[in-house]
């Protein structure tokens, strides 16, 4: 798929199918994490691949912005004695930054595979690690609920009026 | 639906209040009223699958809230009217019986 089809085509998908994912898929998925830009080349993340129907469940208990009936997760985490380690106090930032943009790379390349994909942030933190069975240096930042579409969501509108050359102008904030 | 399906909705009913609880702390304001509508609308899922007289409006309810719900992100007087019109249904329900 073209880059620019699968940016400006990619919807927060939240209604599936029961169609599972692959293994194979969500190693896919991960890999495109991987390669995502990294501040100075830390890798702070860990990907958990949760396809597990009780496991799924006992996750979006804990998520209450996670909506809909998705058939895999992926839980981008942060590795944060290894953002300590390599980057002092600003690591936790750092990992946060990175981990979103694995993130990003991730539900590209499910659009690219015709998974849908929608990510969430509202769900409690240290619930998820208890779930995941994970030690305390590992921060669930962003969970991704993957499934095959059963319904695509219109487009949003956007705010297009971001945009500044060169400088800040009063006239160019929220036309 | 079993007692023991209800008691571990109910059960699960309880993990969502109370991480959206923890979660409103640091989260949008309009985050507040979705996650308390979102929270009837788990309630009529368990609600209309038990004997009750009350079984089609619970489903109707629902049905209503889950249509109109998500417009929170992309229309919020779209949301509020969905609110609105929640309340009116439900008063007009306990006025009926």
């Amino acid at each position: 798929m073209e880059l620019k089809k699968a940016i400006f085509e990619r919807r927060s998908i939240r209604q599936f199918t029961d169609a599972d994912i692959t293994p194979e898929e969500l190693e896919m998925l991960v890999h495109a994490g991987i390669w995502a830009p990294t501040a100075g080349n830390i890798q702070p993340w860990l990907f958990f691949c949760v396809t597990g129907p009780e496991q799924i469940h006992n996750i979006q208990v804990l998520s209450p912005g996670m909506l809909g009936n998705p058939t895999a997760l992926v839980c981008v985490c942060s590795d944060l004695n290894r953002a300590f380690e390599k980057a002092g106090e600003g690591g936790k930032t750092l990992a946060l930054f990175d981990c979103a943009m694995a993130s990003q790379n991730i539900m590209l390349r499910a659009h690219d595979l015709g998974i849908g994909s929608c990510v969430v942030r509202s769900f409690n933190q240290a619930a998820v690690r208890t779930i995941l069975k994970a030690p305390s240096h590992v921060q669930p930042e962003l969970i991704i609920m993957l499934g095959r579409p059963a319904r695509v969501p219109n487009p949003p509108k956007r705010n297009e009026d971001v945009l500044f050359w060169e400088e800040y102008t009063e006239e160019g904030e929220g036309k | 639906m079993s007692e023991h399906t209800l008691q571990a909705g109910l059960f699960d009913l309880i993990g969502y209040m109370l991480t959206s609880a923890r979660g409103l702390v640091d989260e949008p304001r309009l985050y507040g009223p979705f996650r308390l509508v979102d929270g009837v609308s788990r309630l009529c899922t368990l609600l209309e699958q038990e004997a009750s007289p009350h079984r089609d409006f619970f489903a109707g309810l629902r049905e209503k809230i889950d249509e109109g719900k998500f417009s929170v992100m992309t229309d919020e007087k779209a949301f509020i009217a969905l609110l609105d019109d929640a309340v009116l249904e439900y008063t007009k329900k306990r006025v009926e019986d």
